[in-house]
């Protein structure tokens, strides 16, 4: 009889992390759907050549540091999943290629890996892109049409043109954006499944949307041009951003209290980039600033073992 | 704290049986925390059943008794699930059970006659840790209240369980004798709500007040792991908080487990030292689960050629204990000590999976009872960097396998964390 010995616990929970990914990706269905529905076969191209070249390339950086891990983990998937979603539908093919290498070369694998990277690699990826081809990413078309019409983002219309986009079609998603972003009603559907079936912690987005909405309804009420809370919540990147970047666990802080000061301080640096800058929109630069302060807020909030008093 | 899946539990429903009498017994003097005892027999003595054989060293220690009657054949090394290997006596058995007779004069001992009785005994904590009974009994502080461990949260086990069901007036009887020495203002009994028939019997016979115990409540508490740690179950039942490395006298509350009360009784009313326990065997590779009286120093390999334990599969792990917390024996050459509340059996359930990189996703964090950051533990191991252990308070875990129970990425946290442990305390 031979007998393994370990260290204990002797009993396993049935959770791991491939199964987190795969819910995450189970969650971003809808999201997926509502895209293809909006911007048709753009879409489909996207998705597929973002997915694709993040795993390969994934596959690739495992071969040259001889990692040998037998299960995926599909988080490099999810990856690519994510930056296609928040890619203008008129992103060419060579611009995601090149966001895709990004993301899991740079961004993930140079700092080590899953789990050691301190950005998210999807918005750090997109970032670079606007960066590399600055009116490419920011130009927008109309949805539901095959030819190309360019037509600005709700939230360019109201900075610039003082325009508010009704709030159904935000809801609904008939509006111009990037790929993902642009259905209220898909992503909200995937994102409470993750939240429900506690894939991703609740504090951080519920944190972040009550923030958003606070400072929201106080500028409204001082001047309704500046948007309706429910405007601010349904357009651009929010939604996506609250619910599939700002759980991201890798780039969010490990500790409770660190989660929701994660969540409000993404939550006020959207609402002052889209209030006072020259940008429209800031959920990108917000949640890569914050996934910057994370390792700080660990530090400052690491909680105190049991039966130690904080003095 | 984490709920671990809940397991079907045949083994609840199993009476107790009685072992019948083993042929050769190991008894490793170190069967407590402490100091371990000092043999008091040669190789080729006769011993009486209940005999003294190893008596107490020093403060912290116990002795031990022979739990039958026989010859010593050997005092030398053997197997130890925790040391590895120690010092045992070792006696080739008789077939002739003693008979125990009742006291006489229980309600007349005094409070120190009640005490040496119990030292001379030689029980110690029968929930895991075997810490030295009577030196609990004797707090250097007042202790107000008295909680009766009945909680038994590591899965598997059924022991306890089983104990509160069939031997519960003796249990009572124990705790009369402890509130006794101690006479504390309250007394709460605790147990898990996953134990209904036990809740049933308990709140039955503590309604009759046949008992001398006039601030005994019955608290039911929610089941989880570790509900039944001593600290978790203070707070739980007090909301009082056992200060880092200082013990629960300290807030004035003392711990003992329902076993530990049974063996008080058998001591007090019978003249009967502890030398046999009830003992689970449990697991898959099991034909079936059994409760059994045990006596201390019955060899694993011995219940298994006697056919006392049968393998429908064969294991290919077992655990002395729980499995949370037990620790994987190498071989079926162990003894019985008087802390094992049980023996798990495992075929398929072992399975080594792929260790996959941290995801961050802080389950460990939420499910550590003691609010520590595991995570950090097994970074810090894995990169050798272990002066940083010390500020993220290693000390203070008290490896009940939570976080390594629902760490999704397969990290055995509690293996980093002992490394790092280890680490600690030689520097
Ligand atoms: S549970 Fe595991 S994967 Fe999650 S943070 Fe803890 S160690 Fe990392
Ligand atoms: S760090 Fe220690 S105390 Fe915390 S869950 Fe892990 S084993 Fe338990």
């Amino acid at each position: 009889m031979s007998l393994i010995v370990s260290s204990s616990p002797h009993l396993k929970s049935k959770l791991t992390t491939p199964y987190l990914m795969r819910q995450v990706i189970v969650g971003l269905v809808p999201v997926v759907i509502a895209s293809i529905v909006f911007f048709n076969y753009r879409a489909i191209l996207l998705i597929s050549i973002c997915t694709l070249t993040c795993v390969f390339t994934e596959e690739i950086i495992f071969k040259i540091r001889k990692k040998r891990q037998s299960q995926r983990d599909f988080s490099a998937f999810l990856t690519g999943l994510l930056l296609a979603l928040i890619l203008p539908p008129l992103t060419s093919w060579y611009a995601a290629v090149l966001g895709s290498v990004f993301a899991i070369a740079i961004v993930k694998h140079i700092f080590g890996g899953l789990g050691s990277n301190i950005f998210n690699p999807a918005l750090m990826a997109r970032a670079f892109l606007m960066a590399a081809y600055p009116k490419m990413l920011t130009s927008f078309c109309k949805p539901l049409s095959y030819d190309v019409i360019s037509q600005a983002t709700p939230l360019a219309l109201r900075k610039f043109n003082f325009i508010i986009t009704p709030i159904y079609k935000l809801f609904i998603g008939n509006v111009s954006g990037s790929l993902g972003e642009t259905s209220a009603l898909a992503i909200l559907i995937g994102g409470i499944y993750i939240l429900v079936r506690k894939i991703a912690d609740w504090r951080i987005p519920l944190s972040l949307l009550l923030t958003v909405t606070g400072i929201s309804s106080i500028f409204y009420f001082v001047n309704p041009n500046n948007g309706s809370v429910f405007f601010h919540l349904f357009s651009g990147g929010l939604l996506l951003g609250a619910f599939f970047m700002a759980t991201d666990p890798v780039t969010t802080p490990v500790t409770k209290i660190g989660r929701y000061i994660f969540g409000i301080g993404c939550g006020i640096l959207i609402m002052v980039i889209r209030y006072f800058s020259g940008l429209p929109e800031g959920v990108m630069y917000a949640i890569l600033f914050m996934n910057m302060c994370t390792p700080l807020i660990n530090r400052y909030t690491s909680p105190l073992p049991f039966g130690v008093n904080r003095r | 704290m984490v709920k671990v899946e809940e397991y079907k539990l045949p083994q609840h429903n199993i009476s107790s049986e009685k072992f019948f009498q083993p042929t050769r017994l190991y008894l490793p003097l170190a069967q407590h925390t402490g100091k371990p005892s000092q043999p008091l027999v040669r190789k080729g003595d006769y011993v009486e059943e209940a005999q003294l054989i190893a008596s107490q060293d020093g403060l912290i220690s116990t002795c031990l008794h022979s739990p039958s009657k026989g010859r010593v054949v050997d005092i030398d090394e053997f197997n130890h699930p925790v040391l590895k290997r120690a010092k045992a006596i070792i006696i080739e058995c008789d077939n002739q059970p003693k008979n125990y007779s009742l006291r006489k004069d229980i309600d007349s001992l005094s409070k120190l006659e009640l005490l040496d009785i119990i030292k001379k005994s030689g029980i110690v904590g029968m929930g895991g840790a075997a810490f030295p009974t009577y030196v609990k009994l004797l707090p250097p502080k007042s202790i107000d209240t008295l909680i009766i461990n009945g909680c038994e949260c590591e899965p598997y086990l059924a022991s306890d369980y089983r104990l509160m069901v069939e031997k519960l007036e003796g249990i009572f009887k124990g705790i009369e004798i402890i509130y006794k020495i101690l006479e504390p203002k309250t007394i709460f009994f605790c147990i898990e709500d996953n134990k209904p028939e036990a809740i049933k019997k308990l709140n039955l016979l503590i309604n009759t007040k046949k008992f001398k115990l006039p601030f005994i409540s019955l608290r039911v508490l929610k089941t989880f792991y570790p509900q039944g740690g001593e600290k978790q179950l203070i707070y739980s039942v007090t909301k009082r908080r056992v200060p880092s490395s200082k013990l629960p006298f300290d807030v004035g509350c003392l711990v003992h487990n329902v076993a530990t009360c049974f063996a008080i009784y058998e001591a007090v009313y019978w003249d009967k030292p502890l030398i046999e326990r009830l003992v689970s065997f449990v697991g898959d590779a099991l034909v079936s689960p059994k409760n059994l009286w045990i006596k201390i120093g019955t060899s694993l390999k011995e219940l298994k050629e006697k056919g006392i334990i049968n393998f429908k599969f064969e294991p290919k792990k077992i655990i002395c204990g729980g499995p949370m917390m037990g620790i994987a024996l190498e071989s079926l050459d162990y003894p019985v000590l008087k802390g094992s509340g049980g023996f798990l059996f495992l075929s398929k359930e072992v399975d080594l999976k792929e260790e996959l990189p941290c995801i961050r996703c802080a389950r460990c964090v939420d499910a550590c009872p003691m609010g520590l950051l595991p995570l950090e533990y097994a970074k810090r191991v894995k990169a050798g960097d272990y002066d940083k252990l010390q500020e993220f308070n290693i000390k203070d875990c008290i490896e009940c396998g939570c976080c390594a129970y629902i760490c999704p990425s397969n990290i055995p946290l509690v293996h980093y964390i002992k490394i790092g442990k280890r680490y600690v305390t030689n520097s």
